[in-house]
């Protein structure tokens, strides 16, 4: 057979024996592969920042990013097929499948990724609204986003609805019941409405459906006493508590007994199909398949008091305060509008001074019958004229309904209760629309805003839009950070993951230095906080207690506190993170970014378990390393460069590869003097190493012990052949390293390249660590994180993996990094076992940063 | 002073075109909330009918839309009102592109994505305003 000779090339391949392919070409597949490893991740990062707010993109965005992102992700396996030399059908499948499900989002055809019949209440989200009801999905945002309590319990899924209504036949008896109605004749509509009713009330509730309520009512029963336990059975039907609240239009069951949800389930069902809501639907052009109700069954709460709240009420043109209702015991009937209820008038701006305070004398109140149900029971008479909350569970509500407000963006009617052990559990959560009727009755804000002083504008990046009134609070410390008081602006000079802890309590957040894809980042983006990082000018401009305003969607801070602007942005048309672009590209990234492969010692480290894009990226990138480990062990011979060990000091068993005027040694020598080191970036390392005298004051633990008895067998073999050598590699070239060190458990690559040509230098660092808790190794993490944040590099974390990046900066700007990367590799080797609590990490990071100073060359 | 206009002095006119409604709803508060009066249209034909109607101090055009060529919306609105400064808002990035916007009288030229404060600069650059901060 006579074959074109490149194609002849390109199967060569894949025949079985190996060609002798030189060292030099297989290291420039394995230099692409980074490469484009590189470039798949800043795109993802990309993706990432979009949904930050400050960028305007369109669906056209989206779709050319996903198809770049799939391009680089095809291109990455072919590349290690080469380098390789196999097939990789396994992971040409996971891209497949990948690549499919990206293609179905983009095609509108979001195919249930969960097939469950219930959910746990620990598992709800925003991204739940299709499974779990508009409801329940909020309240899920509130439990594990915003970490306010809400009753434990779990929700029937809409998969479980479309189970039953099929199982009792009843989408024909619907879809024929409306063909048969002629859209006017309301007692039509009221016979069909009665008879499919009937039909679910008698239905029966499919036998994998019970099997899976008693199994979520098994696994509550291991939390909570559940003999005497009542619950609170609540339609979440899709669109119900969005814009369109369909407030009441649904039934709830209050006090139903464990074993007779299954009934409860039905009746909530059925009022679905009432003559009220049904038109509700009807008239608001809802088609009927668009109709799913899911429903949630949580915990009733042993309410001591109960009530409403309405997030902002415009009392006049200027004043704005939140309202609270309340009654003792169940909230229904505060809800209903049949109970006599106090009323409680607080500023919005915290601390949320009470303004007014009306006392109702209460009559009655609604409780939870000892054997199922509800029951009116008079209030002993010494309460009747007391107020249901004292000013500082006001307080506490008001805190927890602010919280909302500012993650929705949406002025918010919730559903509360306090129960007998002063616990506060929020009920629902439903947007409250504002927008007035007439555009022209809403002033602009330009007005206010044009007359604002504005203190600085432009300056650095947006992390997540939103506006903020709020007093600033300066964070220099963990001191400081204890002290962090509910609704202020915290400004501080770096970012860092440590301001997790007050994300909540924040109304915005202002730094000096930062990245936005840093981990900060991702945790205001995550709760929605407006935050802006890398002013450069946050700490010197703004004083601690100074109340101002940040627009982080135009990116602006003002003087003072412009409400206008928050208002405007309350009664915006539409917000940002409701568009369907965002939910889209927030879904997408769903099949793109989370990293599953995260320990490589794990079983599930395999191209089959890739689950996403980054899963694939990162398995290619483990395979890629370890075979070129491989083949400068076993090609050496073959190699011209050879492999020459470093004769340090240190317990580094590391090998050499010179490709070009990387070392200054005679050829053929087989050890390498750390001043004959000519390249730039390995140079700068060990000179970090060395000089920082990170190795030197260890203190001697049994881990450290287990390490060293690990370096001596490495130390023992050097006179041995190479392969048996420790996997420890570093590639360079006078500009260039690419290093493979593994030391102990912990598995580091930096590949960098540095040299007087700021645009081309970068360094790249990746840090995973080895055996011991996963929390200490997230801590480890997180600390390793938070230093290399603070030296301006951008940086990732995953479980326990760091990547950090860092480019174009000057020559010495770039080694100073190196030799910092060279210290801090030989502190945190054994950190994790140091790091015994949160606090110690903040303490590390700290004591590093001071340690290396004296190092650093140039001035910051 | 830090707003786009005196206080004194008219609303400035801004329109928007983008065949995404996505555009189009974030641009109009950002542009509303900065002090400008905005009409924002997803189509291109009721868009020029507003044009040759109404005076726009700025308008803000995206490049290939369904249907409809944006260079040719371009070129007829300095047509109808030379005064009026354009920005082009593109996609599909090109120096070519680039190179016949310029040609066809547009101000400026502005990749998507791009930042809200971007282009809040280039429309205060396209009215001669004196920027923030």
């Amino acid at each position: 057979m006579h074959l074109p000779a490149g194609l002849k090339d390109a199967l060569a391949f894949w025949r079985p024996r190996k060609p002798p392919v030189p060292f030099a070409v297989q290291f420039k597949k394995f230099q692409i592969i980074l490469e484009r490893n590189n470039r798949i991740l800043e795109l993802m990062a990309d993706m990432g920042d979009k949904l930050g707010g400050e960028y305007v993109f369109d669906r056209q965005y989206i779709l050319t990013v996903c198809e770049r992102l799939g391009d680089l992700v095809f291109k990455l396996i072919s590349d290690l097929s080469v380098l390789t030399q196999r097939k990789n059908v396994e992971l040409f499948l996971a891209f497949e499948r990948i690549q499919h499900q990206i293609q179905e989002e983009l095609a509108g055809r979001h195919s249930f990724p969960n097939l469950s019949l219930t959910l746990p209440m620990e598992e709800l989200n925003r991204d739940a609204s299709e499974e779990a009801g508009n409801k329940l999905a909020n309240l899920g945002d509130i439990k594990n986003v915003l970490g306010l309590a809400v009753p434990d319990g779990f929700v029937i899924t809409t998969k479980a609805f479309f189970d039953f209504l099929e199982h009792n036949g009843l989408p024909r008896l619907v879809e024929e019941g409306l063909d048969r109605w002629d859209g006017k004749d309301e007692q039509g509509l009221e016979d069909l409405s009665r008879d499919i009713r009937q039909r679910i009330l008698q239905g029966e509730v499919p036998r994998p459906v019970l099997a899976q309520i008693s199994a979520k009512l098994d696994a509550l029963g291991a939390r909570h006493d559940l003999r005497q336990a009542l619950f609170a059975v609540r339609s979440s039907a899709w669109g119900e508590d969005t814009e369109f609240s369909f407030a009441g239009q649904y039934e709830s069951v209050l006090g139903v007994p464990a074993r007779r949800i299954a009934e409860a389930y039905k009746r909530v069902l059925a009022s679905a199909y009432s003559p009220e809501a049904w038109r509700y639907r009807l008239h608001r052009g809802y088609l009927e398949n668009e109709m799913a109700m899911a429903v949630g069954c949580q915990l009733l709460v042993d309410a001591e008091a109960s009530g409403g709240l309405y997030t902002y009420v415009p009392l006049s043109l200027e004043r704005e305060a939140i309202v609270i209702n309340a009654a003792w015991g169940l909230g229904a009937p505060v809800v209903d509008g049949t109970a006599e209820t106090d009323t409680y008038v607080l500023e919005r701006a915290a601390p949320h001074a009470v303004r007014s305070l009306d006392t109702a004398r209460k009559e009655t109140s609604l409780l939870a019958a000892p054997g199922g149900g509800t029951e009116l029971v008079p209030v002993e008479e010494s309460r009747r004229n007391v107020p249901c909350l004292s000013p500082q569970r006001m307080e506490q509500l008001a805190q927890a309904a602010m919280t909302i407000e500012r993650y929705y963006k949406r002025p918010q009617d919730l559903e509360w209760s306090f129960d007998r052990r002063g616990e506060l559990y929020l009920l629902q959560a439903r947007p409250l629309n504002i927008r007035p009727n007439e555009p022209e009755m809403c002033p602009l804000p330009g007005e206010a805003a044009r007359e604002a002083e504005v203190i600085f504008s432009g300056r650095g990046t947006v992390a997540q839009q939103g506006v903020a009134v709020g007093k600033v609070f300066v964070v220099r410390d963990d001191e400081d950070l204890r002290n962090f008081p509910y609704g202020a602006i915290l400004v501080t000079r770096h970012t860092s993951p440590r301001f997790s802890r007050v994300m909540r309590k924040a109304q915005g957040i202002l730094t000096d230095v930062g990245s936005v894809t840093g981990h900060m980042a991702t945790l205001a983006r995550e709760y929605r906080v407006p935050t802006v990082v890398n002013t450069g000018v946050a700490t010197a401009l703004l004083a601690d207690g100074e109340e101002i305003t940040l627009d982080a969607t135009q990116n602006t801070v003002f003087r003072g506190a412009i409400r206008e602007l928050c208002r405007f942005e309350l009664s915006a048309a539409e917000v940002f993170e409701e568009s369907g672009e965002y939910r889209l590209l927030r879904r997408l990234l769903k099949r793109i970014a989370p990293l599953n492969l995260v320990d490589p010692h794990s079983e599930n480290f395999k191209p089959g378990s890739c689950r996403t894009f980054h899963d694939i990226t990162r398995w290619i990138h483990e395979r890629a390393v370890e075979v070129l480990i491989g083949l400068s062990e076993s090609h050496w011979r073959g190699v011209q460069a050879t492999p020459r060990r470093l004769a340090t000091g240190l317990p580094l068993g590391l090998m050499v590869i010179d490709v070009e005027g990387g070392l200054a040694a005679p050829q053929g020598a087989a050890e390498v003097q750390p001043a004959e080191v000519r390249s730039v970036p390995l140079s700068a390392l060990l000179r970090g190493m060395d000089e920082s005298g990170m190795w030197a004051t260890e203190p001697v633990s049994v881990d450290l012990g287990s390490f060293m008895s690990s370096v001596t067998r490495t130390f023992s073999a050097s006179g041995a052949a190479p392969q048996k050598m420790g996997r420890n590699l570093a590639v360079v070239s006078r500009e260039y390293m690419n290093l493979h060190l593994r030391l102990g458990y912990h598995f580091t690559i930096v590949d960098a390249y540095i040299c007087n040509r700021i645009d081309d230098n970068y360094i790249y660092f990746r840090f995973l660590g080895g055996v011991t808790d996963f929390i200490r190794r997230s801590r480890r993490a997180r600390c390793i994180a938070e230093i290399l944040e603070r030296l301006d590099f951008r940086v990732e974390v995953h479980g326990d993996l760091v990547v950090a990046r860092i480019k174009k900066l000057s020559l010495p700007r770039m080694r100073e990094k190196m030799l910092v990367l060279g210290g801090l590799i030989s502190y945190t080797r054994q950190l994790d076992v140091r790091l015994q609590n949160d606090e110690d990490l903040a303490r590390h990071a700290e004591e590093f940063l001071q340690r290396i100073a004296p190092l650093l060359e140039v001035v910051t | 002073m830090n707003g786009p206009a005196q206080a004194s002095a008219p609303r400035r006119r801004i329109l928007v075109l983008d065949d995404e409604p996505i555009v189009c709803k974030r641009l109009k508060p950002a542009f509303q909330k900065a002090g400008y009066e905005v009409e924002t249209f997803t189509d291109s034909v009721q868009a020029m009918a507003r044009v040759e109607q109404e005076h726009f101090d700025a308008v803000i055009t995206d490049l290939k839309m369904e249907g409809v060529d944006g260079m040719h919306f371009l070129a007829r609105v300095k047509e109808v009102s030379p005064s009026t400064g354009v920005v082009v808002i593109t996609g599909f990035a090109t120096l070519e592109t680039a190179k016949e916007s310029f040609r066809k009288g547009a101000f400026d030229f502005v990749a998507k994505p791009f930042k809200l404060s971007d282009i809040l600069e280039t429309v205060r650059r396209v009215l001669g305003e004196e920027s923030h901060g």
